[in-house]
């Protein structure tokens, strides 16, 4: 019999009722909410979301890290509803898309996003609900539309019985990017979650400060910063903006942060490009806030150099590995046992094994399947071993190391996973884009197209202006999408691409 | 010795790339020219914020590439404020 994350919570809540769960910054003001308050506001979302018919159905979230958003999912995750969270710097069309290719019928919605009221309105016509997250009384009088005050009003409606999932229940749909060019929405459990929470090996005592600063609709942000904190009684601090994130590392002092590697680069350059006279633990502790002990990195392979550069500042950074499809840690280094190089041991619930060195992997965290996508699913999940598409191998003493990607998949050291055909498949609709493959260099996309020699020959351009054409399609393609989509090369062929004898484009030939 | 507002936008900027703030061009672009990563332009964007004491929008500053729209911006919201 598997455990639901109502268990973990409810253990949380009676245990450490009086700390802060969250805290956060409202103008300048630190303002904070104890495990009882966000547990009983969680509660009556669940319960408004079952008065309101919502039981068992599909709803999306769409917004940055806030108190409300994690409320709102806890409400929905401790109920029988699955949770659906989407990345709000995607374009609007996208988003639409994800909504109806996840059939969701209700949207907690952050009122920064509300331009997208009126696109849900046309495009989503499954959709029977939108909450606005932090709002109390909505501006837009659609019918549709009401406060996440309302919803939880609703949850005292007499002749409700409290409902409970079960643990093969799925809990939260993930979508990631696919290398088919659509993204696939990844089904977890509440097993799934919860032995995930339960397996990873770190420990510290409640009321320890995290700062989260990666986005919440990532796994390994939901589930290790939130979820895994939540059951240890950690306070989580957000982190409001990249902008302010060494900033912000002072104002909450946090002790334990989990990172991606281009971060981890970043604070890097800022301690190497101080002045040289400070000494290393002033340096560490203006740059570090004071407290900090451990930094946790996965997303993308980090250059051990960091982890001895850091060690000497008395902040040991451990190296993880794992996908939103094994929810998410697979392995990660520890306290205990660590191997700079290596992502760690599996976890305890974690077997693996190796296919022409390709990483498979088996256990209680694995994903139920891609949401309507039987046929995806089947490639990837083969008599429950999870074909990771990683390449890697177990030292002798059990460390996995990872030495390559069996997919197209590009992975940028901020952990964005970007399927570049689902690019390319957008630029190739400017007529001047004859063939294009999108690459990743440098930590940003590079797009290398050999435009339609006809468009050319029509327009009568020469090679400067087709290039000055072709910029400034990026430029414009650029404004739509989140800074991790952007196109920041450009390179214009003289020639086509290599092609295979099925005419597709040998993208390993294409740099 | 008094350092230009620009200059001392530059000697910031330095600190994110290995090009000195006298070699610095208003026409450089950050991703592209100085080599910064999309996080150290956020970082670097949040420190003018602090040093010229102005609050910034991420969307405005998403439009920024280069250097001279950058100060540009720094200088409206100076005189805005």
């Amino acid at each position: 019999m598997g455990k639901l994350i109502r268990d973990i919570l409810e253990e949380s809540e009676k245990k450490y009722a009086e700390t802060a769960a969250v805290r956060w910054l409202q103008k300048k003001e630190i303002c904070e909410r104890s495990y009882d308050g966000v547990m009983k506001n969680a509660a009556s979302v669940r319960k408004g979301l079952l008065a309101e018919g919502f039981s068992g159905k599909h709803i999306a979230l769409i917004g940055t890290s806030s108190v409300e958003w994690i409320e709102c999912y806890l409400g929905i995750i401790t109920g029988k509803a699955v949770a659906v969270p989407l990345d709000a710097g995607l374009p609007a069309e996208d988003l639409t898309d994800l909504i109806n290719r996840a059939d969701c019928e209700g949207l907690f919605l952050s009122p920064r996003n509300k331009a997208l009221l009126s696109a849900v309105g046309e495009s989503c016509p499954r959709l029977k609900k939108v909450w606005l997250l932090q709002e109390e009384e909505p501006e837009t009088a659609d019918g549709r539309t009401a406060s996440c005050t309302e919803l939880k009003a609703a949850s005292v409606r007499a002749g409700l019985t409290d409902e409970r999932p079960g643990s093969e229940d799925v809990a939260t749909i993930i979508f990631t990017s696919g290398t088919t060019g659509k993204s696939k929405g990844v089904m977890l459990t509440q097993n799934n979650l919860a032995s995930n929470v339960e397996a990873v090996d770190y420990t510290t005592e409640p009321g320890s400060t995290v700062l989260s600063v990666l986005p919440i609709h990532h796994a390994f942000c939901l589930v290790m910063d939130w979820l895994k904190g939540f059951s240890l009684g950690v306070t989580v601090c957000i982190n409001d903006s990249f902008l302010h994130m060494v900033k912000n590392m002072s104002v909450f002092k946090p002790k334990v942060m989990l990172m991606v590697p281009l971060m981890v680069e970043m604070i890097y350059k800022k301690l190497a490009g101080a002045d040289p006279a400070i000494p290393g633990p002033v340096l560490a502790r203006k740059v570090f806030g004071g407290n900090l002990r451990i930094i946790f990195t996965g997303g993308a392979h980090l250059d051990p150099f960091y982890i001895e550069k850091f060690a000497k500042l008395g902040v040991a950074v451990y190296e993880g590995y794992g996908m939103s499809e094994c929810s998410p840690v697979i392995s990660s280094n520890t306290e205990e046992e660590h191997r700079a190089g290596s992502v760690g041991r599996p976890l305890s619930n974690v077997e693996l094994a190796f296919e022409d060195g390709e990483i498979l992997v088996k256990g209680s965290s694995v994903m139920k399947g891609y949401y309507r996508m039987p046929q995806e699913t089947a490639e990837t999940l083969k008599d429950g071993w999870l074909h990771t598409g990683d390449k890697g191998y177990l030292d002798e003493d059990g460390f996995l190391f990872i030495n390559g990607r069996v997919k197209n998949l590009i992975i940028l050291s901020n952990g964005e996973n970007i399927s570049p055909e689902e690019i390319e498949n957008k630029l190739a609709l400017n007529a001047l884009v004859g063939e294009v493959i999108v690459t990743g260099e440098n930590n940003g996309l590079t797009a290398r197209i050999y435009p339609d020699q006809d468009v050319i020959a029509g327009k009568g351009l020469n090679e400067e202006a087709v290039k000055a054409a072709l910029q400034e399609f990026l430029d414009q393609y650029n404004k739509n999408q989140p800074t991790y989509r952007q196109i920041t090369g450009l390179i214009v062929r003289k020639n086509p691409f290599i092609k295979s004898s099925t005419g597709k484009i040998r993208r390993q030939e294409a740099e | 010795m008094i350092m230009t507002k620009e200059m001392q936008f530059k000697m910031i900027a330095a600190q994110y790339c290995k090009v000195k703030p006298e070699e610095m061009e208003n026409s450089m672009r950050f991703r592209e020219d100085l080599g910064f990563s999309s996080l150290d332009f956020m970082a670097f964007l949040g420190e003018l914020e602090d040093t010229f004491d102005v609050e910034l929008e991420e969307e405005d500053a998403l439009q920024v590439l280069t250097v001279g729209e950058a100060l540009e911006l720094m200088e409206r919201l100076q005189q805005e404020a």
